[in-house]
C-alpha cells in the first residue's frame, strides 16, 4: 500500500507534468508577423525547446488581411486561452489586430474590450481551421 | 464500480492532507476534461478536412489519368517515357512540427521553387496535352503531401485522446469517490469519536456525582 507521503508526491508530480505537458507548446517568445515573412523556415521556439512551425500560406493569408504597421505589431502565435470555468475563449489583444483578423475569418463582427478579445468554442473551431498553426493554445 | 477507503492513519492532518489531493486531482480533472475536449475538436475537424481531401484526390487522380492516357495515345508510350525522363526534377518538402494541446503534429509543405514550376523539358516534341498532363500530377502530389499531413495528426490525436480519456476516467471514477469516500469515513471516525468522548465524560461525570453523593 504506497504511503500518502507517495501518492500526495504523485499527484502533485502528475498535475505538474500534465500542465507541463500543456505549456510545452507555450512560445518562449513570439515573434512578429513581419519578421516571420522575412524568415526562410519561419518559426518560434517552444517552452520545451522543440520549434513550432508556421505555414507559410497562413503567413501570407494574415499579411493580405494587415497593413504594414499591423504586421510589426502582431505577435504570433497568437494565444487562445482556455478556462474551464468560463464557457468562452480569450484572447488578449493589446491594438485589437486579433479582432480584424477574426472578423474577417468569422465573417462577423468582433469587438476588442479591454485588452480582450472573445470568442465561442464553436467559432474556435473556424478560426483553427484557418489558422492552424499560426494560434496556439493555452489552459489555465 | 467499488470504490477502496485507503486509510493509513485515521488522524486529522491525514483528513486534511486528503482534502488538500481532493482539490488538486479535481483541479487536474478539469485541466485534463479541457483538453479532451480541445483533442476531441481538433480530431473532429482532421477528420473532415481529410475526407475532403481524399474525395478532392480521387477526382485529380481521375483527372491525372485521363490526361496522361490522352498525351500517351497523342505522342506514343515510347515518345512520352523519353521526355519524361528528362524533365524529372527533385522536389523539396519542408518538414516540421506543430504543437496542439500537447500533442506534436507534422507540417509538410513543398517548396514551390521555380525548379518546380518551370518546365525544363525541350520545347520540341511536346504538346499543351503534356503540359496539362504535368500540371495534373503535379496537383495530385501537393494534394497526396496534404493527405499525408492529416493522416499522420489524425493518427497521433487518435492515440492522445485515448490516453487522455483513460487519466480522465481514472481521475473521474477511482481517484476523486476514493479519496471522497475516505474523507467522509474520516469524518465519520472523527464524529463517533467525538460522540465517544462525550459519552465517556458524561459516564466520568456520574461516577464523580455517584462517588460525591455516598461520600456524603
Amino acid at each position: 500500500m504506497p504511503s500518502d507521503k507517495e501518492s500526495d508526491g504523485f499527484m502533485s508530480d502528475y498535475l505538474k507534468g500534465e500542465l507541463r505537458t500543456l505549456n510545452a507548446q507555450l512560445p518562449r517568445r513570439q515573434k512578429s508577423l513581419g519578421a516571420l515573412r522575412k524568415e526562410e523556415h519561419p518559426h518560434v521556439d517552444c517552452n520545451d525547446g522543440s520549434p513550432h512551425y508556421f505555414k507559410k500560406d497562413e503567413i501570407e493569408y494574415l499579411a493580405e488581411i494587415l497593413d504594414e504597421n499591423e504586421q510589426s505589431s502582431l505577435l504570433l502565435p497568437i494565444i487562445l486561452e482556455i478556462k474551464s470555468d468560463e464557457t468562452g475563449i480569450i484572447i488578449r489583444s493589446k491594438e485589437g489586430i486579433e479582432a480584424k483578423i477574426f472578423t474577417k475569418i468569422l465573417g462577423m463582427e468582433v469587438s476588442c474590450r479591454d485588452d480582450t478579445v472573445r470568442i465561442f468554442k464553436p467559432q474556435l473551431g473556424i478560426i483553427r481551421k484557418t489558422l492552424k498553426t499560426t494560434t496556439q493554445y493555452v489552459f489555465l | 464500480m467499488g470504490v477502496k477507503v485507503q486509510v493509513t492513519r485515521p488522524t486529522k492532518m491525514e483528513l486534511t492532507r486528503l482534502k488538500r489531493r481532493l482539490k488538486l486531482a479535481t483541479r487536474i480533472q478539469k485541466i485534463v476534461k479541457d483538453r479532451l475536449s480541445i483533442l476531441v475538436m481538433e480530431f473532429m475537424q482532421t477528420v473532415r478536412e481529410c475526407a475532403s481531401i481524399k474525395e478532392s484526390l480521387l477526382d485529380e487522380f481521375a483527372e491525372a489519368y485521363k490526361g496522361l492516357s490522352l498525351s500517351t495515345g497523342y505522342h506514343g508510350y515510347m515518345n512520352l517515357e523519353q521526355e519524361l525522363m528528362v524533365s524529372e526534377k527533385d522536389i523539396r518538402i519542408n518538414a516540421g512540427t506543430r504543437n496542439v494541446a500537447g500533442v506534436r503534429m507534422p507540417i509538410f509543405e513543398i517548396e514551390k521553387s521555380e525548379s518546380l514550376q518551370a518546365k525544363s523539358r525541350p520545347m520540341i516534341d511536346t504538346s499543351s496535352i503534356l503540359d496539362r498532363s504535368i500540371e495534373l500530377s503535379q496537383k495530385c502530389l501537393e494534394t497526396l503531401i496534404q493527405l499525408a499531413e492529416l493522416q499522420n495528426s489524425l493518427d497521433l490525436l487518435g492515440t492522445e485522446i485515448n490516453k487522455v480519456k483513460r487519466v480522465n476516467n481514472a481521475l473521474e471514477f477511482i481517484v476523486i469517490p476514493g479519496i471522497d469516500a475516505t474523507i467522509k469515513y474520516l469524518t465519520m471516525k472523527f464524529e463517533e469519536r467525538d460522540r465517544e468522548e462525550v459519552a465517556r465524560l458524561k459516564y466520568v461525570k456520574q461516577l464523580i456525582e455517584k462517588k460525591e453523593a455516598y461520600a456524603f
